[in-house]
C-alpha cells in the first residue's frame, strides 16, 4: 500500500516536472503551427483579413512568376551555401580532430566565438568591408584594378555573408563525428598496407558521414529561411523565401498568403530533416 | 611516411600521383584550409574593432584615434531604450527557459517514464525547425488571441528556443553527476525535497549557471524571432542595429559592434570555455 503511494506520489512528480516544457511546446510552438496551417487554406479579404473556410488559392498563387524564381533562388542559394561550407568545414574539422594536437581546444573556442557574437554585427563587418570604398576595394584599386569593383549588392554578397554565418555550424557536427573515431583503426589501415588516401576513402569519411549528414541539415534548412543577409548584402535584389515571408506579414499582412509560405519551407525543412535521419540509418545499418 | 627517396623514384607514375593527392591533400592541404577559414571568420571582426576607433567617419582611411563613437553610442537614447528592452528580456527568458531546461532535463535523467525518448527528441524541435517558421507561427498565434506583441510575446519566443540549449547542458551535467550522492543523503534520511536543496542543486549550481548564460546570450543576439514578436515601444537592441543598418553603415555602428563583441566573447571565453567543451563532447 505505501509503495503504492510512493510510487503514485513519483508520477506526479515526474509529471510536475515535464509540465513547463510541455506546455511550452504544445501551447507555443505546435498550436500555432497548426493555426500558421489553417490560416494558409483560409481565404482573404480585401484588406488581408483572414476568412475562414478550405481553399487552395494560396498555394495557387504561389506558382505565379513572381513567386516561383524566389523559391527557385533560395533553394540555390542554399545549395551552394552548404556545398561551400561542408567543403571548408571539412578540412577544419579533421585538422582540429587529428593535426591540431594541444591546439585543438583553443581553435574549438575560437570557433565558437564567432558563433555567439551578435549576427547583425558579424555582417554589418562585411558591409563595411565590401563597400564601395571598403577595404577590400581599396586593397584591390591599389593593386590590379582601375575602379572600385561592385560587391554589395551582387548575388556572390549574399553568398559570402552566408558562408561566413554558417561555416561554424558546419565545423562542429563534422568535428563530433571525427573527434572519436578510434585512431588503432587507421593504424590497422595502414599496417594493413593503406596508405592515407586509402585509409581516409575506406575509414575516416565513411565513420564521418553522419557528422558531415548533420552539418548539410544544419546549413541547409536555415539558410533558406535567412532574410537579413540578402537585404543588408545583397541590397533587396536575390531575395529568398526568408524576405518573401518578411514581406508577406509585416509589410503586405497577408497572412493566408503568408502561412502558405511559412508551409511550404517547413514542409521543405521537414524533407531535409527526413533525408538526414533516413541517410543516418543507412549508415548505422551498413556498419553493423 | 612515403618513404625514402629510393623507394619514391622505383614507384610507377600513378602511384606518384597517388602519394603526391595523399601528402599534399591531406597533409597541406587541412592546416591551410584551417589558417584561411579562420583568417576569413575573424579580419572583418578585427577591422571592424579597428575602425570603431578612427577619428573620421571613413571605413578606409585611418586618421587618428578617437573614442567619440563610443561616446555617442552612450547619448544615444534610442539605442539605450533597445539595450534596457534587450537586458531585461534576456534576463527573464534566460531564468525562465534555465528553470524549465533544469526540471526537464532532471526528469529526463533520473526518472523513468513512457516517452521518455520521444519527448526529450520532441523537446530538439526548436533546435532544428526553421525559426523563422517558428516565429510566423507565434505571430500569428498572439495576434489570434488578441495578445498584444510586446513584452510578453518576446520573452515566449526567447524561452522556446533557448530551452533546448539549456536542457542540454543541464542534461549532459547531471548524467555525469555521481548517483551515489544522491542514495547516500537518502540513506541518512534525507526526503526527495532535501535531496534537491542540499545535494542535487548545489552540484548543477555551475551547469545552472552556464545553461543561464547561454540562454541570455541568445536571447540578446536573438534577431528572427523579435522580429515577429516584438510590438510598439519594445525594439530591442538587434531589431534596432539592424535598423540602422539598413540606414548605411556609421563608425557608431562599429563602435556598438566592439562592445558587442567584447561582452559576446567574454561570456564565452571567460565564463562558459571549460562547460561548453562539456557541452560539446556529448
Amino acid at each position: 500500500m505505501a509503495g503504492a503511494m510512493q510510487n503514485r506520489r513519483g508520477l506526479i512528480v515526474t509529471l510536475l516536472m515535464l509540465a513547463p516544457a510541455t506546455v511550452l511546446i504544445a501551447v507555443f510552438l505546435i498550436v500555432p503551427m497548426l493555426i500558421v496551417l489553417g490560416y494558409s487554406f483560409a481565404g482573404r479579404d480585401a484588406y488581408g483579413g483572414v476568412v475562414p473556410g478550405f481553399t487552395l488559392d494560396s498555394y495557387r498563387e504561389l506558382f505565379q512568376p513572381l513567386y516561383v524564381p524566389i523559391f527557385w533562388n533560395s533553394v540555390k542559394l542554399a545549395f551552394w551555401n552548404t556545398v561551400l561550407c561542408v567543403l571548408t568545414a571539412y578540412p577544419i574539422a579533421y585538422f582540429i580532430a587529428f593535426r591540431a594536437g594541444r591546439f585543438a581546444p583553443v581553435l574549438l573556442i575560437l570557433m565558437l566565438i564567432p558563433f555567439w557574437i551578435d549576427f547583425l554585427i558579424r555582417i554589418s563587418a562585411w558591409v563595411v568591408l565590401m563597400g564601395r570604398n571598403g577595404m577590400i576595394n581599396s586593397v584591390l584599386t591599389a593593386t590590379v584594378l582601375d575602379e572600385p569593383a561592385r560587391m554589395l549588392g551582387t548575388y556572390g554578397a549574399v553568398l559570402v555573408g552566408l558562408v561566413y554565418a554558417f561555416l561554424p555550424s558546419a565545423v562542429f557536427p563534422i568535428y563530433a563525428a571525427l573527434q572519436p573515431i578510434d585512431r588503432a583503426l587507421l593504424e590497422a589501415g595502414r599496417d594493413l598496407g593503406a596508405g592515407p588516401l586509402q585509409n581516409f576513402r575506406r575509414v575516416t569519411l565513411p565513420l564521418s558521414m553522419p557528422g558531415v549528414m548533420a552539418a548539410c541539415l544544419f546549413v541547409f534548412v536555415p539558410s533558406m529561411g535567412v532574410f537579413a543577409i540578402p537585404v543588408l548584402l545583397g541590397g533587396g535584389k536575390s531575395i529568398i523565401i526568408g524576405n518573401l515571408i518578411v514581406q508577406l506579414f509585416l509589410d503586405f499582412r497577408n497572412m493566408p498568403l503568408g502561412s502558405a509560405v511559412s508551409v511550404v519551407l517547413l514542409a521543405f525543412s521537414s524533407l531535409g530533416i527526413l533525408l538526414y535521419m533516413r541517410a543516418l540509418r543507412r549508415v548505422e545499418l551498413a556498419r553493423t | 611516411m612515403t618513404g625514402s627517396l629510393t623507394e619514391t623514384a622505383v614507384l610507377a607514375r600513378g602511384q606518384k600521383t597517388r602519394i603526391w593527392i595523399e601528402a599534399n591533400l591531406l597533409g597541406r592541404l587541412s592546416p591551410a584550409v584551417t589558417l584561411l577559414a579562420y583568417l576569413f571568420l575573424f579580419v572583418p571582426i578585427v577591422v571592424l574593432v579597428v575602425y570603431s576607433f578612427n577619428a573620421s567617419r571613413s571605413t578606409v582611411v585611418w586618421s587618428g584615434f578617437t573614442f567619440a563613437w563610443y561616446g555617442e553610442v552612450f547619448q544615444d537614447r534610442g539605442l539605450r531604450q533597445a539595450l534596457q528592452v534587450s537586458v531585461i528580456i534576456a534576463f527573464v527568458s534566460a531564468l525562465v527557459s534555465t528553470a524549465i531546461g533544469a526540471l526537464t532535463a532532471l526528469a529526463i535523467v533520473r526518472r523513468r517514464f513512457p516517452g521518455r525518448d520521444a519527448l526529450s527528441t520532441l523537446l530538439l524541435a526548436p533546435m532544428v525547425l526553421p525559426e523563422i517558421v517558428m516565429a510566423v507561427a507565434l505571430l500569428v498565434f498572439m495576434v489570434a488571441l488578441n495578445i498584444t506583441l510586446g513584452y510578453f510575446s518576446m520573452i515566449v519566443s526567447h524561452v522556446l528556443i533557448t530551452v533546448p540549449f539549456a536542457t542540454l547542458i543541464v542534461r549532459a551535467a547531471a548524467a555525469s553527476l555521481d548517483k551515489r550522492l544522491e542514495e547516500a543523503a537518502a540513506d541518512l534520511g534525507a526526503d526527495e525535497w532535501q535531496i534537491f536543496w542540499r545535494v542535487t542543486f548545489p552540484l548543477l549550481l555551475p551547469p545552472l549557471v552556464t545553461a543561464f548564460l547561454l540562454a541570455a546570450t541568445l536571447s540578446f543576439d536573438n534577431f528572427v524571432m523579435s522580429t515577429f514578436t516584438s510590438g510598439v515601444g519594445t525594439t530591442p537592441l538587434p531589431l534596432r542595429i539592424y535598423s540602422m543598418l539598413k540606414l548605411g553603415i556609421t563608425p557608431e555602428i562599429n563602435a556598438l559592434g566592439a562592445l558587442m563583441v567584447l561582452l559576446n566573447v567574454f561570456v564565452v571565453v571567460v565564463v562558459m570555455g571549460r562547460h561548453l567543451s562539456l557541452f560539446l563532447k556529448r
